[in-house]
């Protein structure tokens, strides 16, 4: 068990080992991107279908689409973290 | 005929559609509104609603409640080849099948038109033209003489084989019980083929769920309308297959006792939807209330599922179960005024959610 901890501590610890921060940021941020795009993608296609049919609901279709935008602004976060 | 499309379905955008769609239903309101009205004020309440392109289309040619009626059944076909247009991959598919029950309800209204000598005209206001069948076949069976000459047009169908067996029973008995069911069984049997094994909870599980319970719907109200017609019918020859709750041998022993009947059903997994509906057979013994009940509880059932799985066939089902329901209470209302009936004997007709 002790041992376990040990390694842990080291892997995570150990700067040098592994990927650098700029890259760890990069991928953190690219993968935000993705869910970003998916959860859009099926956003966008119910709201392009409520429009369709009926104009007023552009404004709110248009603010639902943009809600996954969130989870890609967080993961910006990250490069000002741990890209530096 | 089975077509299949490439790629994955688009149940968001379906049903984001068919729903908006549905909210613009005509509600309790506009029925109470429709019930007072003379048939000619109906038509023109029509034309100021969705039915507006239907309604000037045919307004030329047509007059009446018959302009309604025709205008009704257009619309109910544009929506419907819309749904299609719409769909893509297994979604598209499932609709497709689901349709089909068009198909069936054209077929049943050749057969009657033959059986009752209707004019051609007459036949034809009552079809719907969408579904399977291309326009010819269609005409063939409008300007067909007698019933084996519908039989023979749709020999190439899924309805030809069952048609012509049910044919002797037909001749036998005189009425028009063994041929409707073939029909209905020709297109449920279809269905469920299409299906295959399901899995809970996927939205081929839950089209198969809500199929199952349409299927055990319509067989209960065949063995209560055998029990009652007191013709002297096996109800056990025309179960259709698929169902969940009776299997032919116990639907045979209750079609023969009322009660029984309620009882299973109530402690079937139906029972709560079905509450009202078997309330109302037990106290008022009456037929067209129970079926109306039933109509509604279907209803209410496709609209829990669509709530339930937003994304999956069911709201598309839903849409379409209440689209016909529309499309029928209008036609109600319409031929009511046009006959007469008072505002309270219409009410009771219309099936409202």
């Amino acid at each position: 068990m002790m041992e376990t901890l040990e390694l842990a501590s080291v892997v995570l610890q150990d700067g040098s080992g592994g990927i650098s921060g700029q890259a760890a940021a990069a991928i953190a941020v690219g993968l935000g991107a993705l869910g970003t795009g998916y959860a859009q993608s099926r956003i966008g296609a119910a709201a392009v279908g409520a429009v369709a049919e009926d104009d007023d609901m552009f404004v709110p279709g248009l603010i639902f689409t943009a809600l996954p935008e969130t989870l890609i602004i967080i993961a910006f976060v990250t490069i000002f973290l741990v890209g530096n | 005929m089975k077509v299949r499309t490439e790629g994955s379905s688009n149940y968001e955008y379906v049903s984001a559609r068919v729903r908006s769609r549905k909210r613009k239903l005509f509600d309790g309101d506009d029925y109470r509104k429709l019930v007072r009205m003379e048939p000619g004020e109906i038509a023109r309440f029509m034309e100021e609603t969705e039915y507006e392109t239907e309604m000037n289309a045919l307004g030329t040619r047509h007059s009446g409640v018959d302009l309604v009626e025709y205008a009704l059944n257009r619309n109910l076909a544009k929506h419907f080849d819309d749904l299609l247009t719409w769909a893509e991959g297994p979604l598209y598919d499932y609709i497709v099948n689901y349709l089909r029950k068009f198909d069936a309800w054209n077929v049943k209204t050749a057969v009657r038109g033959v059986y009752t000598d209707a004019a051609t005209e007459a036949v034809e206001t009552d079809l719907i033209r969408t579904g399977e069948f291309p326009d010819r076949l269609l005409d063939r069976l409008v300007e067909a003489g007698s019933i084996e000459e519908v039989a023979e047009a749709l020999s190439t169908t899924i309805f030809g084989d069952p048609l012509a067996e049910a044919m002797s029973d037909f001749e036998n008995e005189g009425v028009l019980v063994p041929l409707e069911n073939a029909v209905d069984r020709a297109f449920y049997t279809h269905l469920m083929d299409e299906l295959g094994r399901s899995v809970p909870n996927s939205p081929e599980g839950l089209y198969g769920e809500f199929l199952e319970a349409e299927i055990d719907f319509r067989n209960l109200r065949n063995a209560l309308r055998i029990a009652r017609s007191g013709v002297d019918i096996d109800p056990a020859e025309y179960h259709i297959e698929g169902g969940g709750l009776f299997d032919p041998e116990e639907l045979r022993q209750l079609a023969t006792n009322v009660d029984e009947l309620v009882e299973r059903v109530r402690a079937s997994t139906y029972g709560d939807e079905l509450a009202t509906a078997l309330e109302e057979l037990a106290a008022a013994d009456s037929l067209v209330g129970f079926e109306r009940a039933l109509e509604t509880a279907l209803l209410e059932y496709s609209s829990k599922l669509s709530n339930r799985y937003p994304l999956s066939v069911c709201p598309v089902i839903s849409y379409v179960l209440a689209k016909e329901r529309e499309v029928e209470n209008v036609r109600a209302i319409a031929r009511g005024r046009e006959a007469g009936l008072s505002v309270e004997e219409i009410e009771e007709e219309l099936v409202v959610r």
